[in-house]
């Protein structure tokens, strides 16, 4: 039972960098209706950034998570500007083509700019362990998922409340009407792409901490976020949460009880009983499209 | 019609979907504080015209001016900005937003929260089933109230020129008959109104005067009464 608590712990914290993660990409679809392939390179560049501003920069974990966040803000905003304006209206294989092209792009430039090693991020917090009953976990993961938990509450309370949130909400329903109301679309797209670019890089900078981060990541990070995204049903918030606990749970109680070598494959078996039984998800959106 | 003082001036306006022309050539002016109908078959461009008017469309040429300020090819936020709104065809109200979040997005523009809540209060004035129904998704609406509350949220910008897009379509005789009573209202309150219809008699009795459009010109202008009067223009142009 002990045992059983510790992968349990185990399983939601990781579910919480995928929450975090699949958020980004169920956003841009969701409200924009491109599939971001380039999704786990964002993250990769969170991570590789987050790296270089902290070892190489010297600033600590906390600005050096505000600076990437800007950067990779900025990043988004001007690939949703100059590549991704190109392709809007023309129906979703244009995007996928034209963001299966950007992750190559930006994987193999990070390779040649920062090598094939992993990279540590120094954290802030230490690894020490802390006990909460039979499980134990580390500061600096617990750290983590508050950080994680902050973000996506922002997120939440971003699209909800706020003027931007509404006028994004309004793009996505009905862009012809959004215009009429005097919502200028193009920057709620470019917005948009910008805040999924941020909650990716921000997972990927957070996970650099406590793992370590590759520029080689970016395709895994991708296909897991995409199993998130397919379970909790494409473009839904709720879902991408309850997406991803349920598959860092499952990966971790696999890992545990049958083998750890072959985790990846419970996504996998996820996405396929997904499709099979719940095509639309647990959480579809597409109720909302009416 | 006054003359001196054309609210919205419109001169030789061509508009062109691809390589399709759908507008060949369009005069027409609004006075302030008239009811202009825009009447005609399926098809004959007075849709295009409302969607070039507000800048959803690009004209290939022509000029629009509103209070003698050219503002042909603005785009449709800055069209907005100037006072001019547009409530589309088909209602486009955004269906999953609260009844309350689709009026406060018809004020985007309007920096003031308060300023925004006076409008909204005044929008429950006019409609009290939207006050009633304010938390509910929009989509949940019924037809007539759909109209509603899509002329409400146009009016949300506080226009001086408003257009309406077939706000009969779909409804039922009973329900037409309060959207025009709204209009009438709206248009009592100062509120200049172009309207575009396929129902030819509530047009022409909304309207003090009418523009008939067939294949994207304009081929007859004149009172509304004097329209309605004739057989031969109805029968030529409407097939009614």
């Amino acid at each position: 039972m002990d045992l059983f608590l510790q992968f349990l712990a185990n399983g939601l914290v990781t579910g919480t960098f995928y929450a975090l993660s699949a958020l980004g990409l169920t956003l841009i679809f969701g409200l924009m209706r491109v599939v971001n392939f380039a999704h786990g390179e964002f993250y990769m560049l969170g991570g590789v950034l987050g790296w270089f501003v902290t070892s190489h920069l010297g600033l600590d974990f906390f600005s050096g998570l505000i600076v990437v966040a800007a950067i990779m803000a900025a990043f988004g905003w001007l690939v949703d500007r100059v590549l991704i304006e190109r392709v809007r209206g023309q129906g979703e294989e244009p995007g996928i083509l034209l963001t299966i092209g950007l992750s190559i792009f930006l994987a193999n430039s990070a390779l040649l700019l920062a090598g094939t090693a992993p990279h540590k991020i120094e954290g802030p917090l230490p690894n020490a362990p802390v006990f909460l009953g039979p499980v134990v976990l580390t500061e600096m993961r617990i750290f983590a998922v508050a950080v994680c938990a902050a973000l996506i509450l922002g997120a939440h309370l971003l699209i909800k409340k706020t003027k931007l949130g509404r006028a994004m909400r309004a793009t996505f329903q009905d862009p012809m009407a959004a215009q009429l109301a005097g919502i200028k679309t193009a920057r709620v797209y470019a917005s948009t792409f910008a805040l999924g670019s941020i909650l990716a890089a921000s997972a990927g900078m957070l996970l650099g901490a406590i793992y370590s981060t590759q520029v080689t990541i970016g395709g895994i990070v991708s296909l897991k976020a995409f199993v998130v995204v397919i379970l909790g049903g494409m473009g839904s918030f709720g879902g991408a949460i309850v997406g991803g606990l349920v598959l860092g749970v499952a990966e971790a109680l696999w890992g545990g009880y049958v083998s750890t070598g072959m985790v990846d494959i419970v996504g996998f078996i996820i996405v396929i009983l997904t499709l099979i039984f719940k095509p639309y998800g647990l959480f579809s959106a597409r109720a909302e499209r009416v | 019609m006054n003359h001196i003082n054309p609210l919205l001036h419109i001169r030789d306006l061509h508009v062109a979907y691809g390589k399709a022309a759908a507008l060949h050539g369009i005069d027409l002016d609004i006075a302030l504080g008239e009811i202009v109908a825009l009447i005609g078959a399926n098809g004959a461009g007075k849709s295009t015209t409302l969607r070039a008017i507000s800048g959803l469309l690009k004209p290939t040429s022509g000029s629009i001016t509103w209070e003698g300020k050219n503002i042909t090819g603005w785009s449709a936020d800055l069209v907005v900005a100037q006072g001019i709104a547009h409530c589309p065809e088909e209602r486009h109200i955004w269906p999953a937003m609260t009844v309350k979040e689709n009026l406060m997005l018809g004020g985007f523009l309007c920096r003031s929260h308060v300023e925004v809540e006076d409008r909204i209060g005044m929008a429950f004035h006019r409609f009290p089933r939207l006050r009633e129904r304010q938390k509910q998704l929009a989509g949940t609406l019924s037809g007539g109230e759909q109209q509603m509350l899509a002329i409400a949220r146009a009016l949300m910008s506080e226009p001086r020129l408003l257009l309406l897009d077939e706000p009969s379509l779909g409804l039922s005789p009973k329900m037409a008959d309060e959207v025009f009573e709204v209009v009438r209202e709206i248009n009592a309150h100062g509120v200049t109104v172009m309207v575009v219809e396929q129902n030819v008699y509530n047009a022409l009795s909304v309207a003090s005067r009418a523009y008939v459009v067939e294949t994207g010109r304009i081929t007859t202008s004149d009172d509304a009464a004097r329209l309605l009067k004739d057989p031969e223009v109805l029968n030529a142009y409407l097939g009614a």
